[in-house]
Parts: C-alpha cells; structure tokens; sequence
C-alpha cells in the first residue's frame, strides 16, 4: 500500500507540528497555507510556552499545569485532553529546544523560566519576547527539511475552499484555489486536518493577523461539522488600538505603575496632558480602591468597556481610555519597560513617556472552535482539527502560555492519528464527490464576480466587525447580542449585492476576500446565539444579567450545527468531561 | 475647517504582463494612520484622487506588527514594512511600489519565494534525530542564546536583498538573510553536524562571494540584525573549509 | 484532480535564481580577485611607491632604483607573473563585477553604499591609467630595463605635459583610495574583522596607510614637476654619482604642501 496521504491546512504551530509528526512516521503531506509558512499568526505570539518542568524547585507537577489549566478554563474544556497535553508539554519544551529554539537560558546553561498569569509557578518557558516566532521558525525549518526530502509539498498562496466529503459522510480531500490564478482544484487526501488557527477578523481589528477569518473553520461547519464553545472569545484589556488592527501593550504597564483613567467630562477635546487632575476619572481606582489599576484582566477589561460603552467616556468620544505613564520618571521607565514602550512609539508615533497611552480591550483569542473527539477529529470521519480552529483545550478561559503547547501537542495527536485512520479509511467510491465539491465552489466563484449590486464587501466587514465588537465581545446582553444576530442577518442579505469592483481573474484580493466575508457571517452567528443561549457568566463570557456560573444547566459544550435555514444554527449540548477535577467556583481574589 | 487628507502615489499592475501606472489617492487623515490601513480605506473606497472608480490594491500582509515579514515594500523609494510606516512620518504625497528584485505579481505584490529556496540550498535546520521524547536538549549558556537570538528574529521579509546591490539576476546573489541563517544554525551544538554542507553550499555560484559589502542589508533589516557580522564569520569559515576541502582533495 | 476552466495564467518573470549550493567556481574566481588585490597587485603598489618616493633624491638616485629593480633575477618573468598578468585579471574581473552589481545610492545613500560604488570608479579610474601608464612608460619610447638613466627624464617629460599631470594626479589619488578601502573589504569579507568595532578601527588604520601612499605617491609627482630638478638630463650615468638637489630640505616640505592642496 502507498504511503498515506495527508493534507494539512494551515502552517502554523499546529498545522507545522501535524506535518513533522506525519513525515516523520511514513506519510506524505500536501500543505496548504495562504500565506507562506514562515508568516503564520503563531509568529505573533510573545509571552511563552507552558510545561511543567520543575526546573525551579518549586515542586511542579504537570498535575497542577493541569488543574490550573482546567481552573482557568472555568471548568468548561474535557479535562482527558487537557491532561494529556499537560503531561506532553515537558517533552515539547525538550523537542523544541533540540530543534534549535533560542530559549533563555540559565547561568547554568538550562532553559529559564518565568511566571505567567494564573499560575504560581515559573512555568514559562521564553525566547526574549519572540517566543511564538521562534517556535513557528523552529518547526518550520524541519518541514523545510522534509521539504527538502520530497515528504511534503507545500501549496503557498492557496486558499482552503472546502473538504470533499463523499456521499458516505467521509472527508476525502479538498478544494483549494490559488490566490494568484484564482484556479479552483480538488486535492484527494486519505485525511484532512484543519489547522487554520483564530477568528479575530469576525470582530473587525483584533490582535490576530490578517489570514484569521475563521473562513475555513465556517466552511467545513457549513459542510456539517460542529462549532463548538462559539461564544468564548478572549479579550485582552490593554491593546493598541490602531487604524489596520489591535496591538497588545503588555500588563506590564500597569505592573509598573500605569493609571487608567477617562476624562470625566464626555467629548473633551484637549490633548490628554492638558486636562487637569481633577477633570480626570480614574475610574479603576475609584471603583476597586484595593487592587486599583492591578484588578485582573477580565475586571479591567469590564470596567473599561463599561465607560467606553455605558458612560459613554471614551477619550474625545472613541473606544479607547488612557493608560498613563508620564507620572513615572523616564529613566524607570527605560530600565523597566523599554521594549514595550518602543513597541508603542513605533506604531503609534507618540512616546509613552511624554503622553499618555491610548488603549482599549481588544480581541484576542478564540477558545472555542471546530468541534472534535479527543484524536483530533471531527464528526466527519477522516477530518481532523487542531489548534485555535478547535475548542477541546482552553474552556471558558484560556492561560496565558497555553496556546503555544495546545497547538503543538494538538498538532502532535492530529497528525499521529489521521495516519492511523488513513491506514484503515473505508475505500474511496468513484471521484469521491471532487467533481461536485469543485462544480459548487465554481457556481459559488461565478455568482460572486457577475453579481451587479452595490455593496462593498469591505465596509459590510467593518459594519460586521463594529456590531460583533459591541454586542458579543468582553459584556453581554441578550438584547445586544439579538441585535447583533439581526444585524448580521441583514449584513448576509446585503451581501447578496456585494459588487466586486475588481473582477479580474489574477491575484484578486478582494474577490478572496468577499468570499471570506460570507463565511464570517455564517460563524459570527454560532458566536451572537451560543452567546445568547448561555445564560450565565463563566470564563470570558459575560453576562450582567447572569453575573453567576451555572453549573446545573450550563457545564456543557455547546456544538452548533448548520441548518442553512434563517433562523441560524441548531445548537445542542454536550455533558463535559470532569472526571479528573471537581468543579469548585473559580476566585482569583482568594487562594483557590 | 477643511479635513486633513494624505495623498498617495501608487504604482499599480493589474499582472506581470501588463503596463505599470501610477494611480493618485487622497484619503480623509486619521490619528495613527499607517501605510496599511490607508490601503484598508481605499479597498472600502476604491476611487482616486479625481474620482474615477478603480480595484483595492493587492498587497502582502498579515501580522501588522512587523513581525511575519509580510508587507515588505517600496515606500518613498525605500524598501520597508508597511505596517510600521506611520503616515505622519513620511514625505507626501507616499510613493508605493512594489519591492524591484523580485518576480511581481500584481500591485504591490511580489513573489520572494527565492529566499525561502535558499534556505532549503544551505540546510536550515537542525536534523534532530525525531520527535519522541530524546530528553533535554544540548546546554547552551546564556552568552550563546544573545547571539543566537538576534539572527533567530529574522523575519524572512527580503528587504536586505531588495536593498542588496549585488542581489540581482546576474549575481543570483543568495543574500544577506540566508548568510546569517548558515551562521545560526553552525552555532548550534547539533545544528553544526551540517556545517561544512553549509559552508560547500555557500561557496556555489551565487554564494557568499558575490557579496560587495556595500551594508546597506544591515543598515535597513527592520529587525537590527547584525548581517554584515555574520558575512564576515561566515565568509571565514567558508575559506578556511573551502581551503581545508582542497588541500585534503 | 478534478480542476475548474481557467484562461491561462500570465507569465511571471523568472526573478534572481536560488543559490546553487557547491555549484560552479565563481567563489574561486571571486575570491582569486580579492586575494589578488592584496597580493601581488598591492604589495607591488607598495614597492611602486616606495620606489618612487627615490625620485625626491633626484634623477640618478631615481635612475638606481630603476637599475636596481631591473637586475632583480628573472625579472622578465617576475614582471609578468606578479605584475601584469594579475593587474590585467584584476582590472578585467573586476569590470565584470562592476557590471554585474546595480548600484543603487540614489535610494539608499549610506557611506558604505557609497565606498561601494567609489570602489568600482577608482577600480575603472586606476585601470584606465594602468594600461596607459605600461604601455607609455614600459613599452613605448625609451626602454627603462635597458636605459635606467633615461627614467627620471620619460616621467618629467610626460608629467610637464598638464593634462598628463592631472592624469596622474587623479589617478594616484584613486588608485590609494582603490586599495586602501579593498584592503578594509578584504579584511571585513574574509572574516579578519567580523565585528562591527573591529571594522571601525581597521578602517582608520587603512584610511591612516591610504593617506600616506597618497601623499607619498604625490610627493614623488612633484619631484619631476617641481623646481628641484628642472630639466633633467636624457640619461644620466646610473650609479656612478647623486646629484645633489638644488635646494635641501625643500623635498621634505613638499609632501605637506601637496597634503593640504589634496584635501582642500
């Protein structure tokens, strides 16, 4: 029999570690990715990665990498998986720092760790402030290396359109089009993993990058597979906020003395070092006098969204609060904060030491995703995800330093296990639906570039991203997220008239993109109504009306099913694997 | 009170055989505005400066935080990244071309697939043994990981071999990036089992060689990486193993 | 694979190729050119000068060095072996390189950009005046190998020619500052300067020794212009006396004269 082979989508940590693991054990790889490679989001990634190495005699165990994690989670991620990745994580530090990784290092040569949020450990394993960057190049140049060996094919530049799924429900390949020729063409693969990492463009600016549209994970959920946990979407309190995107400003900042504050008066004009101390609301402060600027993140995340949204005193009327350093001599601040304060002079032109910093909560990270078992697959027989695109390892919440290990172990188990399903994958029939699977994205392609309407498909992502921002974002109301869900309806019945002002057949972006946008509004529909189902607050999700977790009716996994009908999705509810850990209310106010 | 606008010249090509012209853009000024979000506002406004109607502009991007490389490109004449190129800082109206040494794809998009060839040419990785569990890894003091890290935070953007008088379809000059990658991975206790592959690698034709020395790859990497210390070590080593291979036969 | 009807794809170019990794000998090539520049082709710019320098003594000091050089053993041979066929390699090679690179210090004018460019001009500066200077002064006219004597008055007589003397001038000055800065790039890409701040003091020490082979190499040019030895002989009788020059210490005083006029 010929060596399996597999098709990996996405290059990023998760989908470069499937690919190792495939090529390592035997089977050939075809591996899409839009962008090259070496320019996936996980480059994006600064803090670390988890594993409990106890290289710091504090008694670590991957046992409690594991309860934090699921505490952090909020109790809501099927502990079986989450165990196996904190029990996997100290072999993925060795491997990587093998395969060249420029971790810190100790006087003594060893890797160095340092602390991170949720956690009372040194767990975090760096490489200066580049740490997702330098794991993304460290798999990248073993798959060059298999590259190199004939092992794997990469297809840069083409986009995942769709799984062919053949008309026994098994995934028998793909359907890709290539961003330069625009050709549509069916790749048959013995099993498919989805790598295709977070969702952040469905909020308009984010911290992700620009390829995270969720467009691929919409695709296949539309062909069938489950979204699962669609409402937990982390936000990070302080980000940049920019014209293009959000750039993270590191907590930091306000480790080292950073106030927050608004002008009390709404709209006002002055420049921020004008306005006098005492026109000035530092509502942290006032509001939690004990821990003031230093509340945790999703405190701080709340309370800002509240006066940007609810006291309407957003800095001149906008969605941003001040972050101020300039109280803080210049020479503390170089020695403690140089580098992030570069950061923010580079991309924003001001110095942080002279005027006060702009920022705002910002979108960072999808918990939720592509529902699958826990080998990685999804309910389509011979489709696998891992990764951001699938749910299984954050919960409600996920830690900081855990997505660098969840993708790579995620990555790890995908590609072990779609080998072992391919080697004993039912036999294909006929073309396997190809044939159909390119007829329909074709007729998809061709509707699209002869439509005659008058809608921009880059404003209808703005309105998209503005309403997702507002409504399903750090607070929740059942009316908003309504609102957001009939927005969005509207948005899809105007994009019935997008026009493509480009309708060339070469290199087109924005004709990729449109096709994007379609998939966007169908997931942001899994986030509005998994969101208004879960009446509760648990995790990143939010809800005033419902300010308690509830384990009684909501410890369970949501899983959204496409209906294709205007109503939206069909949702039911999946009972969590607890086996391990007894939920017990999560406080980080209180030793827990 | 008039809006403060930004105007832009950019030179477009709707394919690799088709005629390049210049398209004017005036565009509403916003706080913080850089290079890409003004290609973000004229792909949800595609019209020039006198009002005619025409495509949003194809270019590479993702990250927008100057670190995947991608939106490499001619601002003003110089190569640099898109996304840290703040509109407040630039002389207008902002010129924007696509980088000249690589193979154009359409606008301001171009292929640079060549780098990522080279570092297959010069074996840029370390070939550990596998992927299950061997133990730790080789210790490394923290001295070695500061000059290792710097040439590690390459972001594969090109732009030291855009800028590269010697990079060019004559020299096919390797370049810069891939010069200081072959210096990375033969200071790594594993990676250096391929040193002397690399170094043979480096001394073909396009190699290390053809470099002139002119700096300029050091004086515009976005990432401060020290490349012209890595030529001269790396020019060494290739040398001294080139003479080594020949006095041995 | 099932695909989809497309119109065909247009033509991309084929761009700068990847590296030929152990490919071809253009390494050696390169390398044999920037080896070459040192040795032999700058250690005999070194002796040229200093030989020259003689000619502050006067012509029969000058005409001895002449007689000295052309007694060496084998000197035919040493002449092409280490003289002519490496300068015509290197002047040749180094066209080649010149045309091969695409200077761009309009966009980007950063010193070492311009020394980059500086170097291909002197190179072309020095070997045009090279070719010319061999085939008038060696091989054309007088003999020297067979008339030592005659030397001191062929240079006079060609450098009292104006446009000659700004020749020389220029090209002394290009051919100093061509070495100086190959020898600064010879030590930088062959790995004895790897760092930046080794880099920064070799650079002061080639810049010190261009400097002085520039002002040697002029001082030497006003010894047949100046007033010291006006009109001298055809031929003098070599090694039998030194003539004397008219006005001592005058010769020391030039050097700085001429410094301060080629800096200005």
């Amino acid at each position: 029999m010929a060596a399996p082979g597999i098709i990996v989508v996405g290059g990023g940590l998760a989908g470069l570690s499937a690919v190792i693991k495939i090529a390592e054990a035997g089977g050939t790889v075809d591996l899409f990715s839009i962008v090259p490679v070496k320019r996936s989001h996980s480059v994006c990634a600064q803090g670390g990665i988890n594993a409990a190495k106890n290289l710091k005699g504090e008694g670590d165990t991957t046992d409690q990498h594991f309860d934090d994690t699921i505490y952090g989670g909020d109790f809501l991620a099927n502990q079986t998986p989450v165990k196996a990745m904190c029990e996997a994580a100290p072999a993925i530090i060795d491997l990587l720092d093998r395969m060249g990784v420029p971790f810190n290092r100790t006087p003594e040569g060893l890797l160095d760790f340092r602390r991170f949020g949720g956690t009372l450990y040194h767990r975090t394993a760096f490489a200066g402030a580049t740490t997702g960057q330098q794991l993304l190049y460290a798999l990248d140049e073993q798959v060059r290396r298999y590259e190199a060996e004939g092992k794997v094919h990469k297809y840069e530049g083409w986009e995942f359109l769709s799984a062919v799924v053949d008309s026994r429900r098994v995934a028998r390949g793909i359907v890709a089009m290539d961003l330069r020729s625009m050709a549509l063409r069916a790749f048959p693969a013995d099993a498919v993993i989805l790598a295709t990492g977070g969702i952040g463009a469905i909020f308009g600016k984010s911290t992700n990058s620009v390829v995270c549209t969720g467009s691929a994970q919409s695709a296949v959920y539309q062909q069938g597979v489950y979204y699962a946990n669609g409402e937990f979407i982390q936000v990070h309190p302080t980000s940049i906020p920019g014209e293009d995107k959000l750039r993270l400003m590191s907590e930091s900042a306000r480790g080292e003395g950073g106030r927050v504050w608004v002008p009390r008066k709404p709209g006002d004009k002055r420049q921020g070092k004008q306005i006098p101390e005492s026109e000035r609301f530092y509502f942290l402060e006032e509001w939690y006098p004990k821990y003031g600027n230093l509340v945790p993140r999703d405190v701080a995340t709340r309370a800002i969204h509240k006066v940007v949204y609810e006291l309407g005193l957003g800095i001149d009327g906008q969605a941003m609060v001040y972050l101020d350093l300039t109280h803080i001599d210049r020479a503390t601040l170089n020695r403690k904060l140089e580098g992030i304060l570069e950061i923010y002079e580079k991309f924003v032109g001001d110095d942080p030491r002279e005027v006060p910093m702009k920022i705002f909560p910002g979108m960072h990270y999808t918990m939720g995703g592509v529902w699958v078992d826990n080998d990685q697959m999804t309910n389509i027989p011979g489709l696998f995800a891992a990764g951001e695109c699938e749910y299984q390892y954050h919960g409600a919440n996920r830690l900081g330093a855990n997505s660098l290990v969840s993708c790579i172990h995620g990555g790890f188990v995908a590609g072990l296990n779609s080998l072992r399903y391919a080697k004993s994958a039912p036999a294909v029939e006929g073309d396997s639906g190809a044939a159909a699977e390119i007829a329909r994205q074709a007729g998809i392609n061709k509707e699209l570039i002869h439509n005659e309407g008058n809608e921009n498909p880059f404003r209808l992502w703005r309105e998209l991203g503005t309403t997702m921002t507002e409504h399903a974002t750090v607070i929740r109301y059942n009316k908003g997220l309504k609102q957001a869900d009939e927005k969005i309806l509207e948005l899809l019945d105007r994009y019935n008239r997008v026009n493509l002002s480009d309708k060339s057949q070469w290199a087109n972006t924005s004709f990729a993109f449109a096709r994007q946008l379609y998939n966007m509004l169908e997931l942001s529909r899994t986030v509005v109504q998994g969101a208004i189902l879960r009446d509760e607050s648990r995790g990143a999700h939010y809800k005033p009306d419902f300010p308690e977790r509830n384990d009684e009716k909501y410890l369970k996994t949501t899983k959204a099913s496409f209906t294709g009908d205007i109503s939206g999705p069909r949702f039911e509810f999946e009972a969590v694997d607890t086996q391990f850990i007894k939920p017990r209310p999560r406080r980080y106010d209180a030793v827990k | 009170m008039p809006t403060k606008t930004v105007s832009f010249e950019i030179r477009r090509q709707a394919s690799p055989d088709a005629p390049a012209v210049w398209e004017s853009f005036e565009l509403e000024w916003r706080t913080g505005m850089n290079v890409i979000s003004a290609m973000m506002e004229i792909a949800a406004n595609p019209r020039t400066r006198d009002g005619r109607e025409t495509t949003p502009i194809t270019y590479d991007s993702n990250c927008l935080e100057e670190i995947c490389g991608s939106c490499a490109m001619r601002i003003n004449g110089r190569a640099r990244m898109a996304c840290s190129a703040l509109v407040d800082n630039l002389e207008q109206p902002i010129r924007l071309e696509p980088l000249s040494k690589f193979p154009l794809i359409r606008d301001l998009q171009v292929d640079r697939s060549v780098l990522f060839q080279n570092l297959k040419a010069v074996k840029a990785w370390v070939p550990i043994d596998g992927t299950y569990d061997l133990g730790s890894g080789p210790r490394m003091f923290p001295q070695e990981q500061e000059e290792r890290y710097p040439l590690s935070n390459c972001i594969s953007c090109c732009c030291c071999m855009e800028v590269c008088p010697q990079f060019n379809e004559n020299t096919n000059f390797v370049g810069a990036a891939t010069i200081a990658q072959v210096k990375l991975f033969n200071s790594h206790p594993s990676g250096e089992v391929l040193k002397e592959e690399r170094l043979r690698a480096l001394a073909g034709d396009g190699g290390i060689q053809e470099c002139g020395y002119a700096q300029n790859c050091v004086e515009i990497c976005p990432k401060c990486i020290p490349l012209t210390n890595a030529i001269s070590d790396v020019g060494r080593d290739v040398v001294i193993q080139k003479a080594k291979d020949w006095l041995r036969g | 694979m099932a695909t989809a009807q497309q119109p065909a794809a247009p033509e991309m170019s084929r761009g700068v190729q990847p590296l030929r990794a152990g490919q071809g000998y253009s390494f050696i090539w390169r390398r044999l050119h920037s080896l070459s520049g040192i040795v032999p082709i700058g250690a005999f710019l070194i002796e040229h000068i200093v030989s020259n320098f003689e000619a502050l003594k006067g012509p029969a000091a000058y005409a001895e060095q002449v007689r000295f050089l052309n007694s060496l053993p084998l000197v035919r041979v040493l002449e092409w072996t280490f003289i002519f066929i490496p300068l015509i390699y290197h002047g040749v090679y180094g066209v080649y390189i010149w045309l091969r690179g695409q200077s761009n210090v309009v966009y980007y004018p950063w010193a070492g950009n311009w020394m980059y460019v500086a170097q291909r001009y002197t190179g072309l500066i020095a070997f045009v005046y090279i070719i010319q200077h061999v085939l008038r002064q060696r091989f054309m006219g007088v003999s020297l190998p067979e008339h030592p004597g005659a030397a001191f008055h062929k240079v006079q007589v060609e450098l009292l020619n104006p446009w000659m003397l700004a020749v020389y001038i220029i090209a002394m000055l290009a051919v100093c500052w061509h070495f100086a800065y190959g020898v600064w790039l010879f030590a930088a890409k062959w790995g004895i300067t790897p760092g930046e701040a080794a880099r920064r003091r070799f650079a002061w020490v080639c810049a010190a020794g261009g400097v002085i082979l520039a002002v040697m190499g002029l001082a030497s040019i006003w010894a047949f212009v100046g007033p010291g030895y006006r009109n001298a002989p055809d031929d003098v009788a070599p090694a039998i006396s030194i003539v004397a020059p008219v006005t001592p210490g005058f010769a020391a005083a030039a050097p700085l004269a001429l410094l301060v006029k080629a800096e200005s």
